[in-house]
């Protein structure tokens, strides 16, 4: 079997089959978790409203916004260009279509009336190129700033390599650079499945925590009557 | 600037033509462009056929299939068209030359000739 | 008929006289050899030299083999009326063994084929289209009584090169999909001691094998081969890195059913299961019956029929980037495994406060 139909076949249904587990596995071990019952009365009558704090917390209160500014800037730039590069380019939007279609028997054009949108291969390329830069700077930040190499572990610069290596990948395949097509496309899929292997287990599981943390505060502040 | 797009393989086989005629006027040395080679679109071939326009001599060849060389303006650019008995076009060549190959009498069909003519007066 | 058996005396003489002898004048193989050249991509200059060394060569005893085949290959090899640059083909050799094309049959061609293997050993070309079955010994594919793995075998062993024609020859091709039930095999899967040159193509395009054969003509020699054994001059680039279709690729341009509006507008075939960014041929450039199209121009994806195995790459209508990532089952499986991994740990975690909280 060559390196592209293993990368396609196996290598893809292995990946998925991981990246299922282990993100389950970590979100019902921590929402089955015993939370520490909070005895005192409720100041507010329903502490729902608290997860406003999800949008409020997206962006610094202003007396920090000096200190963290570059690294915010940088990780929304990274994160739209992570995202424009994964939803709005036809090859992968075909790939989640016939999941979609697959897992739930869903054809999304059917249901919606629409195909999803999808922008051309040097607008995809350009937002790819925004992620990898801001990524770059980033790890820069990261090594030279002494707070953040002090408290830098193996999971921040894994982490980090897991997720530039499929912006990288991708985009010499999409330019046709360095080796023949082939082989970039089969090394693009095969660092995508790497990240979905490696996914539920370090900091990328930020993901889907971020949304709980940050509720799960803000409804804890709420109850308290202190609004986030 | 549409223009100018269109006709960018134009100019740069154009440019080509130059040099090579340049090189034939200086030390007699041929050489050839192959038509094929890259995509042209109608506007670069309007273009190519408006500045390398028909000169004085125009030959049709019928060997495997008709073919059509003519000399352009310039002296010593010749256009050469090949095409099967279909008349499909199966290679298209410029050729910077005093006389293209494919016009003088191959030194074989010569000695073919020769005997051949030789055993019809014998 | 073109390609009948000829006689011996027509093999000593060069491919110049031979052509000279059927009317066929210098100054018309000179136009035949600077198409070819502009075909290969060679310098216009490269196509005086090849007539020149070609003219002087004598014709190679060119053996043909049809294994297990559909004959399409020997079609599209001889699907021309005029001459064209695929006719010459049967010129520039002596084909001295091709089963559909020669006037002797039965007892008498296998004769001829063994006349032909005696009088040129070390010399001929073997040229073998179909797979080569090896099932039951062999037995699934025989011609006079022989198995084709046998004729192989021993007609390998005085052959200068061998010319693997078509995707069953060179890679297994349609037999040899999933169940290949006659246990179908490529040529290059048998024998391992002769240079052999792989054509593959579902079928190839005819220019290839003159290509080759002229290759062979001038030099003496295989043209330059990639990895997967075919020649860089025809297989050096993707269908897609020469598509016209291309620029709307890139644009984000993509035809969705075979009749909506980008299917007219001649966009990109890719989501219709287009495999040109992954298949090596000269289809985009050469294209088909001189020139005139080629399957994506038709409107139809390239199928892949130039790469091994490509009838079991999944279907020819879903589009590249479609990987295998599973089915609900395994999913469903998965998911069920991660929820109880999750739930386990946090029973633990759950029992461990327990005993914090009672003081151990």
């Amino acid at each position: 079997m060559d390196l592209l139909s293993f990368a396609r076949g196996p290598g893809m249904t292995w990946a998925v089959t991981i990246f299922v587990v282990g993100v389950l596995w970590k979100l019902a071990g921590l929402i089955l978790l015993r939370a520490r019952r909070d005895l005192s009365e409720a100041r507010t009558p329903s502490a729902w409203t608290g997860l406003r704090a999800i949008l409020t917390r997206s962006w610094p209160r202003r007396a920090f916004v000096h200190g963290t500014a570059f690294s915010e800037v940088l990780g929304y730039s990274f994160h739209i260009g992570f995202l424009f590069t994964l939803v709005f380019y036809l090859p992968h939007v075909l790939f989640f279509e016939d999941v979609f279609k697959g897992l739930l028997g869903v054809n999304f054009q059917k249901l919606f009336g629409v195909h999803w949108p999808y922008f051309s291969g040097g607008m995809v390329n350009f937002f790819g190129a925004v992620a990898v830069a801001a990524l770059i700077a980033l790890l820069v930040h990261r090594i030279v700033n002494p707070v953040k190499r002090l408290i830098s572990n193996f999971d921040d610069y894994f982490s980090w390599l897991v997720t530039i290596a499929p912006l990288v990948t991708g985009m010499l395949a999409y330019g046709h650079v360095g080796a023949p097509y082939q082989t970039l496309i089969a090394l693009h899929l095969l660092s995508v499945e790497l990240l979905l292997v490696w996914f539920p287990f370090g900091k990328l599981m930020h993901t889907f925590t971020v949304f709980l943390s940050r509720g799960t505060q803000g409804m804890q502040f709420e109850r308290k009557g202190a609004t986030l | 600037m549409s223009d100018l797009r269109e006709t960018a393989y134009a100019t740069a086989i154009l440019h080509e033509v130059a040099d090579l005629l340049g090189k034939l006027a200086a030390d007699g040395s041929a050489g050839a462009i192959d038509l094929r080679a890259m995509p042209l679109g109608p506007a670069d071939r309007a273009r190519l056929e408006e500045v390398l326009a028909q000169g004085a001599v125009k030959v049709s060849v019928d060997a495997g299939g008709p073919s059509e060389v003519f000399e352009t303006v310039y002296p010593g650019v010749w256009w050469t068209r090949h095409r099967n008995d279909a008349g499909e076009t199966i290679s298209e060549f410029i050729e910077v030359t005093d006389c293209p190959q494919f016009l003088k009498s191959q030194p074989d069909d010569i000695r073919a000739g020769a005997s051949g003519l030789r055993r019809l007066l014998e | 008929m073109k390609g009948e058996t000829m006689r011996n005396d027509d093999r000593d003489i060069t491919l110049g006289e031979y052509l000279a002898a059927r009317g066929v004048s210098r100054r018309a193989f000179l136009k035949f050899a600077c198409s070819l050249a502009s075909l290969m991509a060679l310098p216009p200059s490269a196509g005086v030299a090849m007539a020149e060394a070609m003219a002087k060569s004598k014709r190679p005893s060119v053996l043909w083999f049809p294994f297990q085949e559909c004959t399409g290959c020997t079609e599209s090899i001889t699907r021309s009326h005029e001459p064209t640059i695929e006719s010459m083909i049967f010129d520039m050799i002596s084909l001295d063994y091709q089963e559909t094309l020669m006037a002797a049959a039965g007892h008498q061609s296998e004769a001829a084929r063994e006349q032909a293997m005696k009088d040129n050993y070390g010399k001929y070309l073997l040229l073998i289209d179909g797979s080569v079955a090896t099932g039951l010994d062999g037995a699934y594919s025989c011609i006079g009584g022989q198995t084709n793995l046998s004729w192989l075998v021993e007609a390998a062993k005085g052959a200068a090169a061998i010319i693997a024609i078509g995707s069953c020859a060179a890679y297994g091709g349609i037999p040899k999909a999933n169940p290949n039930p006659t246990g179908a095999r490529a040529v290059s899967d048998i024998v391992k001691d002769k240079p052999i040159v792989n054509i593959p193509g579902c079928p190839p395009i005819p220019a290839v094998l003159t290509g080759v054969l002229a290759h062979f003509l001038t030099f003496g020699s295989l043209p330059e081969l990639d990895p997967l054994g075919r020649p860089k001059a025809f297989y050096g680039e993707t269908i897609h890195d020469r598509c016209y279709r291309r620029p709307f690729y890139d644009q984000g341009r993509f035809a969705k059913t075979f009749d909506d509006e980008g299917a007219r507008n001649g966009w990109c075939l890719y989501e219709l299961g287009c495999k040109g960014p992954v298949t090596y041929n000269a289809c985009a450039t050469i294209k088909w019956n001189a020139g005139t199209s080629f399957p994506i121009q038709s409107g139809h994806g390239c199928l892949g029929c130039a790469e091994p195995d490509f009838w079991d790459k999944g279907s020819f209508y879903r589009p590249l980037s479609v990987a295998h990532w599973g089915d609900k089952a395994t999913l469903g499986g998965a998911a069920a495994i991660g929820v109880a991994l999750g739930a386990a740990a946090a029973l633990a975690a759950r029992r461990r406060q327990d005993k914090i909280a009672k003081g151990d």
